[in-house]
């Protein structure tokens, strides 16, 4: 074992602690936002621990709506970490200087992003104790066939390969040494095509059941990648402009302009496969429109999605424009307020718009509806503050060791 | 701030977070204490022996009895070999009284709450197989002369999707046709529910709560043991009645016979001079799932 | 614990093949052919008897058997009573198609009946006479797709008990009657709409 490996190993205990302290370490505001995301956790937590004890019956599922809220925004954070990596690309393929410094900010995105959607699928599933019968080798593990086995093993690869990724390339900083090329180029390039499977695999859930025709088309996997192109980088663009303004990380403008100038495409490409859809429904007609006739303009007097979805289309339409429009002379507080327009409209789509109405009419037609109660916004605003707190976190530590805040100390021997 | 005031407030912003994630977690306190580790690492079905099976049917017995004070008999009846059970309803007979679906929910030891069953009737349109005009919760007398009715209950595809999805095989179809769950192994995921084409699974959203009175004493391990909270079930076809010749409680429910079952690989059977005889349909066939259960008309 | 020592044999054996770890456990023992038990059909007590529509002190209706007037020694004070025809044909209604009593029932002894082609025939019989005519439903009845049944599918392990044609089809009025059904599902939020 070389000297550099030992020193290496050696030293890790000491980044674990300095990250700890880094992590609880801050001004009056980090202080305050942090605990208004601990305590939105910790009621997201009480709210799990009595659907743990009663049963899913707490929720609002029923036999005829069976996936939800949980389900809905497991998609969601599945496609904003598959976007997250989107920066790798110009960053990599492109070698754009400008985006190397704030890939980063994209991969501990994607960390938790993830991390969000892990805990969503484990909220959602009936016996939380038997999830060791999904364990390949342990228990029966239905592999190739389910498409859940697969997002089993892309998801838990693509933490892997994102968690090695960012604690390499900030370990090596930590330790004031060049990274090596070889650890860490390979896994990058790795995780822009794993990036790209996690959301197909995602998209490959819904869209291979042929009892569901809301879901059973073409269109769902490219639908799911571009608007998973669309929240990742328009959740960035937000992010660095806060790391911009809170702490002394130098952000440059190149970053943001190129991330804008993706979502100038996705944003737009995004609408077009939504009118794709739109109109295949639609034009077809028969009952096999059923589930979109419910979502865009409510059956039999059942229209509880309706304002929903108009409020998303709407939304996606501002984003769109205001990402078009004078583009060079564009002001940073419209790139901001599309950015935000585009991720709840999207998060509307994609989330609650996609799941339900697979689920309305039912498969024998009949139409329950379905909307999210108190117990599932509590437990989902719960995960999605956990979410903020690692990514918080991961960028806090991020930020520390670029700046140099963070360092090993040599240790005298 | 000095460096001990931040430490303090800082000791004291951690023993406040430790409290609250305490309360928070509070609500566990009531978890159900009756959760043995036995049953916490009980492998799948097909992979217990004979006496890994004689002892799990035995806990069942006991917990069962221990929770309701019934003493039931928990049989692991299995698949008679040369026999392939098929199911015909005609639809010319069914008046839709829905005795089949009250037998199914008292066979069964059902959820009373929810009177919960495997079997939906829809009061069709004479002159239309189109479901979107059905109805299931029509509550006039029958049968209505511009009507005609149609029990659906799960059809133990040969090509079964449900059986595709599940991420681990707690769901399988067995040699002589019936599609089954291991309760024991069923995750709750729901992926089978939102797989199956014709609103044939049922998920258990709460502990099902059955008066010890009411408790069906003959079952199955595959088939009417009590399930617990949080686990897939189906119709099974009264596995622990037809593995043992006798037939299912819908069928035997149905006051006008409108019921047919039996075994396809006996060419005498009655379920083969209908399929043989009648003009039989499916539900959904495009779907390519090819279902068990098959519909007729007489006329 | 004995599982973990298993595991790797289980795992051998079974585990990616999808089959029984125990292969005696996969299939019951074979059934046997044999004699197949018998099937019985039900012999209704409302054969040759009219309803009164009343009840006895136990609950049970009272029926007059039809050959207390129309048999061989027909009680005639009985029937020479005031009214008495009249008001024990009133349970007697015909809702047949065009048939009337001579079609089915033999002129002189009513409690005897005939197939069309005057052969007589007796009444616990009745089922041929249905036959006669609705050969279609009865072909459909003796292979077990009309009238139910209970029992065994499996008639070499088990009897099977049938419907008389009488247990559900009134001779005089076999039409099926309407019922009120068992209520609707009561899934949760399931709403009851009108007309869907």
């Amino acid at each position: 074992m070389t000297d550099d490996t030992r020193t290496a190993i050696q030293s890790y205990p000491q980044f674990l602690w300095q990250a700890l302290k880094v992590a609880f370490d801050g001004n009056i505001w980090y202080y305050a936002w942090m605990t208004v995301l601990t305590a939105l956790w910790l009621v997201g937590v009480n709210a799990f621990s009595h659907q743990l004890v009663h049963g899913q019956g707490l929720t609002a599922m029923s036999d005829h709506v069976s996936w939800g809220m949980y389900i809905g925004n497991f998609t969601y954070a599945v496609g904003l970490a598959a976007g997250a990596v989107m920066m790798v690309i110009p960053a990599y393929l492109y070698k754009d200087k400008e985006m190397h410094d704030v890939v980063l900010v994209g991969e501990i995105l994607a960390i938790a992003a993830v991390v969000v959607a892990l805990c969503f699928v484990n909220v959602d599933v009936g016996r939380l104790d038997r999830l060791w019968h999904i364990i390949p080798g342990i228990g029966r593990f239905n592999w190739p066939v389910s498409m859940l086995t697969w997002d089993v093993i892309v998801l838990s690869g693509y933490l892997a390969i994102n968690l090695h990724v960012v604690g390499y390339l900030l370990y090596m900083r930590f330790l004031g040494r060049t990274p090596d090329k070889r650890w860490y180029l390979p896994f990058v390039f790795l995780s822009i095509i794993w990036a790209v499977s996690i959301h197909t695999v995602t998209a490959f859930l819904y869209s291979g059941l042929g009892g569901r025709p809301f879901w059973n088309t073409a269109i769902l996997a490219p639908r799911f990648i571009t608007s998973a192109f669309v929240t990742g980088p328009a959740f960035i663009v937000l992010a660095l402009q806060v790391i911009r303004r809170v702490t002394d990380f130098h952000v440059g403008d190149g970053a943001i302009k190129t991330l804008v100038s993706i979502l100038r495409v996705t944003v737009p490409l995004n609408l077009f496969l939504v009118g794709c859809e739109v109109f295949t429904e639609f034009y077809t007609g028969g009952t096999h429109v059923s589930a979109a006739t419910y979502l865009y303009f409510g059956l039999h007097g059942k229209t509880a999605l309706v304002p929903w979805i108009w409020t998303a289309i709407a939304m996606n339409i501002t984003a769109a424009i205001l990402f078009l429009w004078a583009p060079g002379k564009q002001k940073l507080w419209a790139i901001d307020l599309a950015c935000v327009l585009t991720l709840i409209g999207i998060w509307v789509e994609k989330g609650i718009g996609l799941i339900v109405p697979g689920f309305v009419p039912s498969t024998l037609h009949e139409v329950v509806e379905y909307l999210p109660n108190l117990l599932e916004w509590k437990v989902s605003v719960g995960i999605w503050a956990l979410g903020l707190i690692l990514f918080t976190i991961g960028l806090k530590i991020a930020v520390a060791v670029f700046t140099g805040r963070m360092h090993v100390r040599a240790e005298t021997t | 701030m000095d460096a001990t005031r931040r430490a303090a407030l800082k000791g004291a912003g951690a023993l406040l977070g430790a409290t609250a994630f305490a309360r928070a977690i509070a609500p566990l306190q009531a978890w159900p204490e009756n959760l043995s580790l036995d049953e916490l690492l009980q492998q799948h079905y097909k992979e217990l022996s004979k006496v890994d099976m004689a002892e799990i049917l035995a806990r069942i017995e006991l917990k069962t009895l221990q929770e309701y004070g019934v003493r039931v008999n928990v049989e692991d009846p299995r698949p008679i070999p040369d026999v392939n059970f098929g199911y015909a309803l005609n639809l010319s007979i069914c008046v839709g009284c829905r005795r089949c679906a009250k037998a199914c929910h008292e066979e069964n030891n059902h959820d009373r709450a929810t009177n919960n069953s495997y079997i939906r009737v829809l009061e069709m349109d004479k002159g239309s197989l189109d479901l979107e005009r059905g109805t299931v919760n029509y509550d006039h007398e029958v049968p209505q002369s511009d009507k005609f009715y149609m029990p659906v209950q799960c059809h133990q595809c040969d090509k079964p999707p449900c059986v595709k999805v599940c991420p681990v095989e707690a769901t399988w179809k067995e040699p002589d046709g019936i599609v089954v769950v291991d309760y024991n192994w069923c995750i709750g995921c729901r992926y089978c529910e939102a797989a199956c084409p014709y609103h044939a699974r049922r998920f258990n959203w709460l502990a099902p709560e059955i008066p010890p009175e009411d408790i069906n004493p003959d079952q199955g391990y595959l088939s009417n043991q009590i399930r617990p909270a949080g686990v897939m079930e189906k119709c099974h076809f009264c596995l622990h009645r037809t593995r043992k010749g006798l037939l299912p409680a819908c069928l035997e429910a149905c006051p006008t016979g409108a019921r047919v079952f039996g075994n396809l690989a006996d060419p005498n059977s009655e379920i083969r001079w209908v399929l043989e005889n009648k003009r039989v349909f499916v539900l959904k066939e495009d779907l390519g799932t090819q279902p068990r259960f098959f519909y007729f008309f007489d006329e | 614990m004995r599982v973990l020592t298993q595991l790797p044999i289980l795992l051998t054996l079974a585990g990616c093949l999808g089959g029984f770890a125990d292969p005696d456990r996969e299939f019951a023992e074979p059934v046997l052919e044999g004699t197949l038990h018998p099937v019985v059909i039900h012999q209704p007590l409302t054969l040759g008897v009219a309803d009164t529509h009343r009840l006895d002190v136990n609950g049970t209706p009272i029926g007059v058997a039809c050959d207390t007037c129309h048999g061989p020694t027909p009680s005639l004070s009985f029937a020479a009573a005031e009214g008495a025809p009249d008001a024990f044909h009133e349970a007697v209604e015909l809702r047949h198609g065009d048939l009337e009593c001579d079609y089915c029932h033999d002129s002189e002894d009513r409690t005897q009946l005939h197939l069309a082609n005057g052969q007589p025939l007796d009444m616990g019989d009745a089922m041929t006479l249905c036959a006669q005519c609705h050969g279609v439903q009865f072909r459909d009845y003796d292979r077990g797709s009309h009238g139910g049944m209970n029992g065994y599918w499996d008639l070499r392990q088990g009897p099977r008990s049938r419907n008389h044609c009488v247990d559900c089809h009134a001779p005089h009025a076999p039409a099926y009657q309407p019922v009120m059904p068992v209520h609707p599902p009561k899934d949760r939020f399931l709403n009851p709409e009108e007309g869907h």
